[in-house]
């Protein structure tokens, strides 16, 4: 019996040894990752992974089913200009920060807007365009409102997409409006074209072109956008090669004039609409 | 069976008058009140388009969804099998570590919601097997044109990772309710077949492989045949991590055109298509089963 339970005795230290000597071991490999820069791994790859969410006409799918817009040119010319083979990983938005932090892909291209709580989570560049809030409401729930003011009460509900900066530009600008937050854009569209809300807050351009092509029921309150938002790529944590990398790619193609001519071919026109539908 | 006439009778009548009357009436509204220009012209494109640069026929963006889903289901269901048989055996095996083992799996599987479990093994495990059997690295070096098998397996090659962590999750989820399936399939059996092959001499697993696994999977073939239908609608859980089948295909394509109802319509459809046909599978496995029975 003492024989039994001396075995039993040294194979529980045997275990943990082992484990306490795996953690340490783990440890030390998580350093040496640390030192590996995103950089490195994507020219090891030959690969650029790029997130995105599909969000018109920052990315989405044209008719033949390849993907277009601002963000897919400007992802495409990043990997050109690395010299690598590019990857789209369409990715739910409520779930594209967990997806890039457990290394689903290298980096989020996709409207991101810079904000000091995704800050915490993730790096992000340099600000490589703006997009602004704008306000589009509905004739038969919200008529002659010209103001935030004029929306900024309970009985006003308001439609935003989940985390999403509209959600927060919705909470900071309307904090006494009621807010339905929808975790999918057309479902948010639908409710305002039906009058079960009486506005939707959206990045522009959206609520133009709402404004285009449905004349007889939505109107824009405000003339100009509300607010200026910073869009920036988003990488993972301690990662300087690659922020570097990416700061100074903005720089040399803004520089250029690309990024602008780009952000007006798909912001300010409509030649692309073909394309999609 | 025995035969009873089939007689329409006046209330059978109005009962239909009324269920046509409620649909008419909610189609009616649904067609008017909402505020929503139909428009299905767009929609045969995603189900089939011509590819004006290599002048072929493509299957558009929903049926390359309904093809990942059908792959997806096929893998999970068969890894599911391998899974519950083994987790089957377990629970009645006659070794109490196994029984808890298997009971411990099926008792966290079935009481966790399915999405919350996609989660934790999609962010968690998913990329950690991935990285770990070198599939990851893999995905990089192969080319869909070089490997057309591979493709038609699996799907894309670059979407291998993430469809890979699909098939585990949906396999180990499945595979609690088919270790239920072949527990019951195994207790089914007399217990006549066991004491009958020990005296022919066979021992415990030559009993189970030869005796008693092939009579409880011809018992449970219905139930089984049934949660292969129900794997291909749990399929569509999966679009929240992003794996590319139908549900997040029209997902997708909804953000982009905003053709809402004419997409849910069609998508609800090719669901349709591709599990009605297995229920009428089922009905006629089981009726041929119950046939032998009656002999």
């Amino acid at each position: 019996m003492t024989l039994w339970r001396t075995i039993n005795t040294g194979l529980a230290a045997v275990i943990l040894i082992i484990g306490v000597s795996t953690a340490v071991w783990a440890g030390n490999v998580r350093q040496n990752l640390a030192q590996e820069s995103t950089l490195e791994t994507i020219q090891k790859n030959q690969t650029l992974r790029v997130g995105f969410s599909t969000f018109k006409p920052w990315a989405m799918k044209d008719k033949n089913g390849d993907f277009i817009g601002f963000e897919i040119d400007v992802a495409k010319r990043l990997a050109e200009d690395m010299g690598v083979k590019i990857r789209f990983i369409p990715t739910k938005w409520d779930g594209i920060i967990p997806a890039l932090l457990t290394g689903k892909f290298d980096i989020i291209i996709g409207g991101m807007g810079i904000t000091p709580k995704r800050n915490l989570k993730v790096n992000f560049s340099d600000p490589y365009e703006f997009t602004g809030m704008s306000i589009i409401a509905s004739k038969s729930a919200a008529s002659g409102k010209k103001s935030l003011a004029d929306f900024n009460n309970p009985a006003t509900n308001v439609s935003v997409r989940l985390g999403t900066t509209a959600e927060k530009a919705a909470q900071n600008f309307l904090p006494k409006a009621t807010l339905l937050k929808f975790s999918d854009e057309a479902a948010s569209i639908q409710e305002l074209l039906n009058g079960r809300v009486a506005c939707l807050i959206a990045s522009n351009p959206l609520p133009s072109n709402l404004a285009q092509k449905y004349p007889e029921k939505l109107y824009l309150p405000l003339k100009d956008d509300f607010t200026k938002e910073p869009i920036g790529f988003a990488i993972r944590k301690s990662d300087p090669d690659f922020l570097n990398y990416l700061n100074n790619w903005i720089k040399v193609t803004n520089s250029e004039g690309w990024l602008e001519s780009r952000f007006n071919y798909w912001f300010k026109t409509a030649q692309w609409e073909s394309l999609v539908e | 069976m025995n035969n009873t006439h089939k007689r329409i009778t006046s209330l059978d009548i109005l009962l239909l008058a009324v269920i046509i009357g409620v649909l008419s009436t909610l189609s009616y509204h649904i067609v008017t009140q909402l505020n929503y220009h139909w428009n299905w012209s767009v929609i045969p494109n995603y189900i089939i388009r011509y590819d004006q640069v290599t002048e072929t026929w493509k299957a558009g963006q929903l049926t390359q969804g309904l093809l990942v889903t059908l792959r997806l289901s096929v893998w999970s269901i068969i890894f599911a099998l391998i899974i519950g048989t083994v987790m089957g055996i377990f629970r009645v095996s006659s070794r109490p570590l196994y029984r808890m083992i298997s009971s411990s799996y099926v008792g966290l599987i079935r009481n966790i919601p399915p999405l919350v479990l996609i989660f934790i093994f999609y962010y968690f495990l998913g990329d950690q097997l991935m990285n770990l059997t070198g599939i990851t690295e893999l995905s990089y070096s192969l080319d869909d044109k070089d490997f057309p098998f591979l493709t038609f397996l699996f799907g894309p090659i670059e979407q291998l990772p993430a469809f890979l962590s699909g098939v585990l999750t949906m396999s180990l989820f499945e595979g609690a309710y088919i270790t239920e399936i072949v527990r019951a399939g195994i207790e089914s059996i007399d217990v006549e077949q066991w004491e009958a092959s020990k005296a022919l001499g066979f021992n415990r697993r030559k009993q189970f492989i030869y005796i008693i696994l092939p009579q409880a999977f011809s018992q449970s073939l219905p139930t089984l045949a049934g949660q292969f239908i129900s794997t291909i609608k749990d399929s569509s859980i999966v679009s929240v991590i992003s794996i590319q089948e139908l549900t997040f295909a029209g997902q997708e394509l909804m953000s982009a055109t905003y053709r809402t109802f004419e997409i849910w319509s069609v998508v609800i459809v090719l669901y349709f298509l591709l599990t009605f046909p297995c229920s009428l599978a089922v009905r006629a496995l089981e009726k041929k089963m119950n046939r032998h029975k009656s002999l």
